[in-house]
């Protein structure tokens, strides 16, 4: 008998009804839309704007969010194996550039802050990798996905599903 | 900026006791980003455009004592007493699952989603606490809420990060 993924392959539409409510206020994605922008633009590196959006939805575990900047890093040119040792990345030599660690580095302390501040270390080797401006964009766009991530956790947004 | 420079601030420090030395900060992010900050003015204006600024001002104060964002309690709290908050209400925040009969039930209901969606590496945000909020707001007002818990949390992240100074704000003369 062989293995069913009826459970898995359910379609889209009944999956995002399972969406606790897709309200949004008005102009509020705009707004996070925009300051998500610029932050790309500001940091000039799409494939480790990615990196960081996945690597923060790991954390979150944003189901939507993972689904969707999974596919974006894809798009942009991100090889699988990258992707798939990234929730381990501080475990792997060879795979990330030291700048791209600094990053992620940053990402986890950012991400979780509940835990401790934002250490010295931390931000210190960031800072070596990045200048002002880039650091400043990169610090936004780790806080722009986890404002996603918790829009879309708290509402219980389905991978591929309406997100507003 | 020195010590000596925190406006309205009572010190309850005696004149013996200097306190430690002023950190500055690690960023000008808002400076360094300026079109990101415009965006998160506009997600404020978004948020608050929606929400009684009496629970708001609790929210933002809760979620700003979970991530231990000392700019930003130091803003809102002097927003909230400027506003008419009570000292107590503010302070029993720190231990609000223990003083619930200072709030409100719809304000214990914000304050629980507050701290599942703070706290969100804890594991998701409940069914109990997600249905107990949505009994004390319409959805319209749930999506200003959650909405309003997202963006503190997000200048908490600012906050903290860019290692910004508390003590300066004055919440007659500024607010962002």
């Amino acid at each position: 008998m062989s293995i069913t993924t009826d459970s898995v392959a359910a379609e889209p539409s009944s999956r995002a009804g399972r969406s606790r409510t897709n309200r949004l206020p008005a102009g509020f994605a705009a707004a996070l839309q925009a300051a998500g922008a610029a932050a790309k633009r500001g940091l000039g590196d799409a494939i480790l704007a990615e990196l960081v959006q996945v690597r923060a939805s790991q954390i979150n575990r944003c189901a939507f969010c993972l689904d969707m900047h999974l596919a974006l890093a894809r798009k942009a040119g991100e090889s699988e194996q990258r992707l798939d040792l990234l929730n381990s990345w501080a475990e792997t030599e060879g795979y990330y550039t030291p700048r791209e660690r600094a990053a992620l580095a940053l990402t986890e302390s950012v991400t979780l802050l509940t835990e401790s501040y934002v250490p010295d270390e931390v931000y210190e080797e960031a800072a070596r990798h990045f200048d002002e401006p880039e650091l400043a964009h990169l610090i936004a766009l780790i806080t722009v996905i986890n404002t996603w991530n918790r829009l879309m956790v708290a509402r219980r947004i389905a991978p591929g599903g309406k997100p507003w | 900026m020195t010590n000596n420079d925190r406006g309205n601030d009572t010190r309850a420090t005696t004149s013996a006791q200097a306190t430690v030395t002023e950190r500055p900060a690690r960023l000008a992010w808002a400076k360094q980003a300026p079109e990101v900050y415009k965006a998160m003015l506009g997600l404020e204006k978004a948020v608050a455009e929606g929400i009684d600024p009496v629970l708001l001002h609790l929210v933002k104060i809760r979620a700003s004592q979970i991530n231990h964002c000392a700019f930003c309690l130091d803003m809102h709290s002097k927003d909230a007493l400027a506003q008419g908050e009570t000292v107590e209400r503010i302070v029993q925040l720190g231990a609000w699952e223990e003083s619930r009969h200072f709030y409100t039930a719809r304000e214990v209901a914000a304050l629980e989603l507050t701290e599942a969606v703070t706290v969100l590496t804890d594991g998701f945000v409940p069914d109990a606490v997600y249905e107990a909020a949505a009994e004390h707001f319409e959805e319209g007002e749930l999506a200003h809420l959650i909405a309003a818990i997202a963006t503190i949390n997000a200048w908490n992240r600012f906050g903290v990060t860019a290692r910004m100074t508390p003590g300066h704000y004055h919440a007659a003369s500024a607010q962002h």
